[in-house]
């Protein structure tokens, strides 16, 4: 800190002290005090202003020289608050106050990103072995050529392409940006493609799809609502019993419209059940088999989030699981009809 | 025969889907000059375009929207960007489909056939021999008797008829049923083509529907 700058920065008052001091003298004049006295009040006046001026420079530099060079010599600027002790007059409080405050905020910003991105990367490594799997068993496939079969062949790359629609969508709803369309969408249309998309799996494990009043409009993304059914059904297929069936129905309520996806697969123990739409939860049936990374019915639910809609969970173990998707109904659409 | 434009600059995938098309009674073309894609078109003069999104020079929904200042020729957009609102849009320029990448072949078949289907009968009368068939009433109607067709039967019955001296897989009967909401398994099918061919047989086609081992069926 300059001296130079200092009084640069002290220059209204610097001005306003030597015209109280002209206007003081001309006064006493004008009253036709004595010269020596006149002389003796400007000398004492001045001595305290530098007094003064003098203490403030002494302070102010102390604490802003040490900022400024311990910013110059800092690699990571924003530990510059560490290097500093809180400085004693009100404008430096505040300096210091602020630096705390913006600093603490910008750390838990940062450390929200930083878990997001470790998640990020935890989970792509997870799905980079999950897709290895699929690759890994169509390239044995296609080098035991004696058992090539098409189903086998279409039933992996079926795998590989789930894998790489949750990445999509996982992807998707972490991201703030709204890149949906909501519009009204009929059901069934929706189901169908997800069957579609199925239909060799279901028909290989001779699981039974019972789907049953879906000829309903309901208002979501196509795209985004066929992705949630096909991972709540590829649960379904996965966890089968004996007999496998899957319902799908809807039941149309006053403001609301439920769509409901039952299997009478092997069901979730009762103790992990509030825990499925968590984050890489995969639970005791996870663990049992081998494809799982727990993040289906997380990215379901926080696409539902996004979308609008609800997302419960039903089940009994050894018995069935049922998952509910609430559509809710919206009035200012209706009015607007 | 149907020409069917390729618009994909994808090699491999340009060449599995004519491949694809040529084995399913059409005749598949891939645009080559991708500097001036509608000259090629104009001389082709295909009856269906199959065009991607992500292609060089410019930009798929561009070229759709040029496409449809001049011509009426069905378009079917494919694409790998999943995204509702790209639908939306490529609907709204005039694209009469929209798939997207990786689909299933026989999905992909049945849209191209649905399309045919759309613009050849406007009415929904359709015939075989001298037979008259109503979907929408599921009968089957000679002279004056008439049979009555489950929606599974009718389903299957004009889809066979759609593709009627060629082979169709139990594969595209069972996509097609799905396709209108009919989850049936293999066991259902096959139980279903019998009562068909029970029915024909009623009204003196008793070998309409052949069966071909190891392929799938035919109606001659």
């Amino acid at each position: 800190m300059k001296i130079s700058h200092y009084l640069k920065d002290k220059i209204v008052f610097i001005l306003l002290y030597i015209i109280t001091s002209l206007i003081i003298s001309a006064m006493l004049s004008v009253f036709k005090v004595n010269n020596e006295a006149i002389i003796g009040v400007n000398v004492t006046l001045f001595i305290f202003i530098i007094i003064y001026l003098i203490y403030d420079y002494l302070r102010k530099n102390k604490f802003y020289s040490k900022f400024l060079a311990n910013l110059d010599h800092l690699d990571q600027k924003y530990l510059i608050i560490e290097t500093l002790t809180k400085p004693t007059f009100y404008d430096g409080e505040i300096l210091y106050d602020s630096l705390y405050e913006i600093n603490k905020s910008m750390n838990e910003k940062v450390k929200e990103y930083r878990l997001n991105l470790n998640s990020f990367k935890d989970y792509i490594e997870m799905w980079i072995h999950e897709v290895k799997l699929p690759l890994s068993s169509i390239n044995l496939m296609l080098h035991n050529k004696e058992t090539l079969s098409i189903p086998k062949v279409s039933a992996q790359l079926k795998r590989l392409d789930d894998d790489v629609e949750q990445v999509l969508y996982y992807v998707r709803s972490e991201n703030a940006e709204k890149d949906y369309l909501i519009k009204e969408t009929n059901l069934n249309k929706i189901i169908s493609n997800v069957a579609i998309q199925n239909k060799d799996i279901l028909l290989e494990k001779n699981i039974e799809l019972e789907v049953q009043n879906t000829n309903i409009d309901v208002l979501t993304d196509a795209k985004w609502l066929g992705f949630i059914i096909n991972q709540i059904i590829s649960n379904s297929i996965k966890y089968t019993r004996d007999n496998p069936v899957i319902k799908i129905s809807s039941q149309d309520q006053k403001d609301k419209i439920l769509l409901k996806i039952y299997d009478n697969g092997i069901g979730i123990p009762k103790r992990d059940l509030p825990k499925v739409f968590d984050k890489t939860f995969t639970g005791s049936n996870g663990r049992k088999i081998t494809t799982s990374t727990g993040m289906g019915l997380y990215i379901a639910k926080k696409l539902c989030q996004k979308l609008g809609h609800q997302i419960t969970i039903n089940s009994k173990e050894n018995e069935f699981t049922e998952v509910t998707i609430i559509f809710y109904k919206n009035d200012f659409l209706n009015i607007a009809k | 025969m149907k020409n069917i434009l390729i618009i994909e600059d994808d090699l491999s995938i340009a060449n599995e889907l004519k491949d694809l098309l040529d084995n399913s009674g059409y005749h598949g073309l891939i645009l080559q000059d991708f500097d001036n894609p509608l000259d090629e078109i104009v001389q082709i003069k295909p009856d269906l375009i199959l065009l991607d999104i992500n292609i060089p020079k410019i930009n798929g929904e561009l070229l759709l929207q040029k496409i449809r200042k001049q011509y009426t020729t069905p378009v079917i957009m494919v694409t790998s960007r999943n995204n509702e609102a790209d639908e939306v849009l490529s609907m709204s320029y005039g694209a009469d489909d929209y798939i997207t990448k990786p689909y299933n072949p026989t999905i992909l078949l049945l849209r191209i056939n649905a399309i045919f289907k759309r613009m050849e009968n406007k009415n929904d009368n359709l015939a075989y021999h001298d037979l008259k068939i109503i979907p929408q009433k599921g009968l089957i109607q000679k002279e004056n008797t008439e049979v009555l067709l489950t929606k599974n039967e009718m389903i299957i019955f004009t889809y066979l008829l759609s593709k009627q001296g060629n082979i169709v897989t139990r594969d595209e009967l069972m996509t097609d049923l799905w396709n209108n909401n009919e989850f049936i398994n293999d066991n259902a099918l096959t139980v279903n083509i019998s009562r068909l061919r029970t029915k024909l047989k009623e009204i003196g086609y008793e070998n309409a529907i052949e069966t071909r081992k190891g392929q799938g069926y035919i109606l001659l």
